[in-house]
């Protein structure tokens, strides 16, 4: 089963990358494809929509880290939206939700881009 | 002790959702709580990709054998490869501090589960048995209550 990555840009430089499905190590490497393409488009923020993803393993977390690793290198914004309780419970065992800015939704992630 | 469920899945990660699907049946059907579920499956899960991409390098003919297991106060699961021995005194979470991609698989293991343990005293392959106790709040019943 794949996981589906939409990427859409608004006006202001700030890619929105929805995802939908679960992500595990078959499928992580899609979603890697989208997020790191996105890299040398250079948008001024990444959002990342996982209000659709029920599931993520360590490989998926391993791709979002790769997304803070931009982001802190190329003073951007890179945030996650929509965690479902679940995968929340995941980021925190991992003591990634400090580390992470997450944001219930689009709307709140926009904000002060 | 009820005997064990038993499943099969190549060592090919397009399998992992499958597995991850009966493994999630097994454990509702024993009635554990949704959110304690979610973190067994993921330790599985983990568990079978590094068979995936440690002892199998990427062969995907080979089997990796899940039997899981339910008492009434305790859960475990026994996976087995037949791919390279690994050796336990070298699977090391990396530590949390060092934020960079990988070596989370080994900590969900060791942080969600109580007990984890290789055992390589075979001719090939390892076994790879890891174990939960579950106390009656763990249950979905019980929960509702």
């Amino acid at each position: 089963m794949g996981v589906k990555c939409q990427v859409d840009e608004n006006k202001n430089g700030v890619v929105t990358i929805s995802l939908h499905g679960e992500i595990d190590m078959s499928s992580s490497p899609e979603v890697r494809d989208a997020l790191t393409a996105q890299f040398d488009t250079k948008p001024k923020a990444i959002i990342v929509n996982m209000s659709k993803v029920p599931y993520i393993d360590s490989s998926g977390i391993a791709t979002l880290v790769e997304g803070l690793q931009w982001s802190h290198s190329n003073g951007k914004k890179f945030r996650l939206v929509g965690l479902n309780s679940s995968v929340r419970d995941i980021f925190e065992i991992a003591r990634l939700l400090q580390v992470f800015e997450v944001f219930d939704s689009n709307e709140e992630a926009m904000q002060g881009v | 002790m009820k005997q064990p469920v038993k499943l099969t899945i190549p060592g090919d990660a397009q399998y992992l959702y499958l597995g991850r699907k009966v493994i999630l049946y097994f454990l509702n059907h024993h009635e554990v709580q949704e959110d304690l579920a979610f973190k067994l499956v993921l330790c599985i899960d983990e568990a079978c990709a590094n068979i995936i991409k440690h002892s199998y390098g990427g062969n995907t003919e080979c089997p990796i054998e899940i039997s899981l297991f339910m008492d009434d106060n305790e859960f475990w699961v026994e996976l087995r490869d037949y791919g390279k021995q690994c050796d336990a005194n070298k699977i090391k979470p990396r530590p949390l501090d060092e934020i960079k991609p990988g070596g989370l698989g080994t900590h969900f293991m060791n942080e969600i589960m109580d007990d984890v343990e290789y055992c390589t005293n075979r001719d090939e392959g390892t076994l790879l048995t890891m174990r939960k106790k579950l106390a009656t709040e763990d249950f979905a019943v019980a929960a509702k209550t």
